[in-house]
């Protein structure tokens, strides 16, 4: 699920930066240092859309560096148990396949892929198959999965999903 | 496994009504999945009500019909619990449990990492094995096998050397990683490698099985495999090995119903412990300077012996240019050569040029390297073409024998499964030494100067060799003795050989251990005339080439630079000692550049010293660090050894030139003789330079 929500982050910057450009520095830095990151809490943040506010800096003692707190909004993209996504597969293989929910990865075993799609190991690149051909995963489709499972590490989440239930599995364009 | 089946109770204290059941029997249901509806049988609340799964897992039994009533108390259904037989970052990838809370009843059900590319995808042993059997299945359906491939030095060669950048039929690519701060990696493939592995790929399910890292790995495989079609995502590198020094472990996991159907292909035994479905490929070098940039650690001291050459011996440190510092400070010179130039073209002729006004030593050298160039025609020659770019002759041909042992393999394979009948595999381990005891089947050997007299035949690696490709080994002449395989001519065995064919009908053929090797590379007995004994001739061959000699001799004895011959200073001997002594020996270098001011030393000037770091001084340093340290015998030695090389040049004048010769330059060098180098018209500039201080001295 996405969410515009206001988030909090210090800027380490060196003295060299001091000079007029020194706000604008510390906004790049910003951008560099949050964009595409991921916590377990808020999940990725995918764009800085407002800087709100930057505070007065604070120069470290001995170091001569000044740290900014700077507030910020953000898009971010966190993942939850039961949600339904499209996706993009990225490896089948006969244990499951992995796919792609923009930063997110997602794996779905074998089991959680409906039982009339039988793996396919011959064919290039390797695919899962319903009997009748006509419903055929491979690499690079795009499918709608849910998810049923979350690892959340402090710095990255990942996902277990499935294709059993309504409406789910390979997205016809 | 304890018994995980629960079973679901009525959910009220009254009789319910089963109205609707949504799921069938045996089918898996996750967490929260409606199970059935129900209302109260009483009749008097009439909207259904839905029944949840309180927990993931698979409805073993239901024992309440739709439209029967249940007493309170009463199970409805069995619901067994997920085993989590998959599980993912230690997630269950079935019903999304996480796996860390309750780690003790659930961490040993799924153990095998199946996927090549993915250690955190576990299975159960019990999926592992029903996924196995439906490999196995599919293989023997399609008649193909499975050959488990490795990369380094067997399909390519990398080096992380500076190299010309107009070297032909090299790929450059470069690794980023987390923890480092990346590297060019140069990759040349081993000619016919597309071919090779468009062939196997129609009778083998190619696996590649490498000690590289895996960013390393996969980016390879891209080179050699841009549309997947060989290898897909059956890569295994270093990240998801279970051992670092063997490879063997993993195949339990990669083929849990055994590998009956397993072929390898590697230049390395120890690797795979041995094993008998293993094809001992002969490494493939194109890189001279450069061995495996992936081999597995060194089990004994073989580590200081491949970091520093054998830096006594002159010859040996201007043919082996392995030390660290070198090829940078090479490449610096070339840029600068480069520079002056205005083009990167003329840069080996210019060298040659610079050799031959140099000294009238580097002609002797450079005769040396003639002869090497003959001697061994399967060294790769580096030529140059008129478009600047460096064409690399490459004769290895190798890969058109490995295609044909594969198939002798597979062929073999099939014809047993057909015999055999259903349900019974044949198995590789024992099939691939049977192909390969056909190959001098029938044939009685007797060696002569190739044991020596202190060990026993039947030790002896060549005996091992002879008798794994089927031959029969006597200690003397028998009746049925076909083949003398000798060294040398004149030997007692020899001259009996003379007297023994005159009267036989079947010639006693007369060959050197070059044949033996040579049928043991390519797994087919070679023409025999190809490898005649000569007279005089000493032929170099007694030791067994690197691909019949595995794990390689250790080095007699590495001659160490330090006298306190701890490792460290094996590594860098700088460290042994004083910054005066360093001071000291820099000022020696500074000296001789000035008064030799020649142009090949020109390059080679301490500007160059800042690029590299203390670890890694460069080579004029090395040679002079040596020279300061047992300046005496090593005076003596080097004489003594140029002499010996010269004996042995006068003696090898006579030899023909003869397919491999010699074994080629490998990985772990398992030689003491200095490895066939012709490339290096810088090496010959070491030599020269080498040589003046010398006289220096």
């Amino acid at each position: 699920m996405f969410y515009h929500i206001s988030l909090e982050h210090e800027i380490l910057l060196h003295p060299r930066y001091f000079g007029p450009q020194l706000l604008d520095i510390v906004k790049q830095k910003l951008y560099t240092e949050v964009e595409g990151t991921c916590t377990g809490k808020y999940g990725f943040v995918i764009a800085v859309t407002a800087i709100d506010s930057i505070g007065a800096g604070l120069i470290q003692p001995g170091q001569g560096f000044v740290v900014y707190p700077v507030k910020y909004k953000a898009i971010v993209f966190r993942p939850f148990k039961g949600e339904v996504l499209d996706a993009i597969v990225t490896q089948v293989n006969k244990v499951g396949m992995f796919a792609q929910i923009g930063p997110l990865s997602c794996f779905i075993s074998h089991h959680s892929i409906p039982a009339d799609m039988e793996f396919c190991p011959n064919v290039n690149p390797p695919c899962y198959k319903s009997k009748q051909e006509d419903n055929v995963i491979q690499e690079e489709d795009v499918i709608r999965l849910k998810i049923v499972g979350t690892r959340v590490d402090a710095t990255g989440i990942f996902a277990i999903g499935t294709l059993m239930d309504d409406y789910l599995g390979l997205v016809t364009q | 496994m304890a018994d995980k089946t629960m079973p679901i109770f009525v959910p009220s204290e009254k009789p319910v009504k089963v109205v609707k059941w949504k799921v069938k029997q045996g089918v898996f249901v996750s967490q929260g999945q409606i199970l059935f509806l129900y209302n109260d049988s009483s009749g008097q609340g009439t909207d259904l009500k839905k029944y949840k799964a309180g927990r993931a897992g698979t409805i073993s039994s239901i024992k309440v019909k739709e439209g029967d009533i249940a007493e309170p108390g009463q199970a409805i259904a069995d619901l067994e619990e997920c085993r989590h037989p998959t599980v993912m970052k230690e997630m269950c990838a079935e019903c999304g449990a996480d796996l860390r809370t309750d780690e003790v009843t659930n961490r040993d059900v799924a153990v095998v990492p199946m996927v090549h590319s993915v250690p955190e995808l576990k299975v159960s042993e019990e999926l592992a094995q029903k996924l196995g059997r439906e490999d196995a299945d599919r293989l023997l359906k399609d008649r193909k096998l499975v050959l488990l491939v490795d990369l380094d030095q067997t399909l390519v060669h990398t080096t992380n050397d500076n190299i010309p950048p107009n070297l032909k039929g090299v790929l450059h690519f470069f690794l980023r990683g987390p923890g480092y701060p990346g590297r060019w990696c140069h990759t040349r493939l081993r000619p016919r490698t597309q071919e090779f592995l468009e062939n196997a790929s129609k009778i083998y399910e190619l696996h590649v099985c490498t000690f590289g890292a895996r960013q390393y790995a996969h980016a390879v495989a891209d080179l050699l495999d841009p549309e997947k079609k060989y290898f897909s995502h059956r890569i295994l590198s270093r990240d998801e090995c279970f051992d670092a020094r063997t490879k063997a472990a993993n195949l339990k996991a990669l083929f849990p119903c055994g590998d009956n159907m397993v072929c390898i292909i590697d230049d390395r035994e120890d690797v795979w412990r041995h094993a008998t479905n293993l094809i001992h490929v002969r490494p493939y070098s194109f890189f001279q300077s450069t061995g495996d940039i992936n081999a597995p650690p060194p089990p004994v001291d073989e580590k200081p012996k491949e970091k520093l050459p054998t830096g006594k011996n002159g010859a040996q440190v201007n043919q082996m240019p392995t030390l660290d510092a070198e090829p940078e400070q090479k490449d610096a010179s070339k840029n600068k050569e480069n520079k002056e130039e205005g083009s990167n073209g003329k840069i080996v002729s210019k060298d040659v040029k610079k050799d031959n006004a140099d000294a009238k030593d580097s002609e002797e050298a450079d005769q040396e390297s003639d002869e090497r160039i003959a001697q061994d025609p399967a060294e790769p020659q580096w030529l140059e073409t008129s478009d600047g770019q460096i064409e690399v002759e490459d004769p290895d041909d190798y890969l058109i024998y490995l295609d044909d042992i594969l198939k002798r393999i597979h062929k073999h394979f099939y014809e047993h499964y057909d015999k055999m009948g259903k349900n019974q595999i044949p198995d590789l381990k024992t099939i691939i030494p049977e192909v390969k005891s056909e190959v001098l089947a029938g044939t009685s050997l007797v060696f002569s100067g190739l044991v020596p007299t202190h060990q026993r035949l039947e030790t002896s690696r060549a005996y091992q060799v002879a008798r794994s490709l089927g031959a029969e080994v006597t200690q003397d002449y028998t009746d049925k003795t076909t083949h003398l395989v000798a060294v040398r001519a004149g030997t007692a065995k020899v001259n009996a050989s003379r007297r023994i064919s005159e009267g036989k009908a079947n010639k006693l053929q007369v060959v050197t251990p070059d044949w033996l090797w040579t049928c043991a590379e390519r797994w087919e007995r070679v023409d025999e005339r190809l490898y005649p004994l000569q007279r005089g001739g000493q032929s170099s061959s007694r030791r067994p080439p690197a691909h019949c000699s595995s794990p390689p001799p250790a080095p007699a004895a590495a001659r160490r630079r330090t006298p306190s011959g701890r490792f460290m200073d094996t590594i860098n001997p700088l460290l042994s000692f004083s910054s005066d002594d360093i001071a000291d020996m820099d000022r020696e270098v500074e000296d001789i550049f000035n008064e030799s001011d020649e142009s090949s030393s020109d390059e080679e000037k301490p500007g160059d010293d800042d690029l590299d770091d203390e670890e890694n001084p460069p080579e004029d340093r090395l040679i002079s660090a040596s020279a300061e340290n047992s300046m005496q015998d090593s005076i003596q030695e080097r004489l003594q050894d140029s002499q010996e090389a010269e004996a042995t040049n006068d003696s090898e004048m006579d030899d023909e030139p003869r397919p491999r010769k010699r074994p080629r330059t490998s990985s772990p060098p398992s030689e003491e003789e200095p490895p066939d180098d012709d490339d290096s018209s810088w090496n010959l500039m070491g030599a020269a330079l080498e040589k003046e201080l010398l006289a220096q001295d």
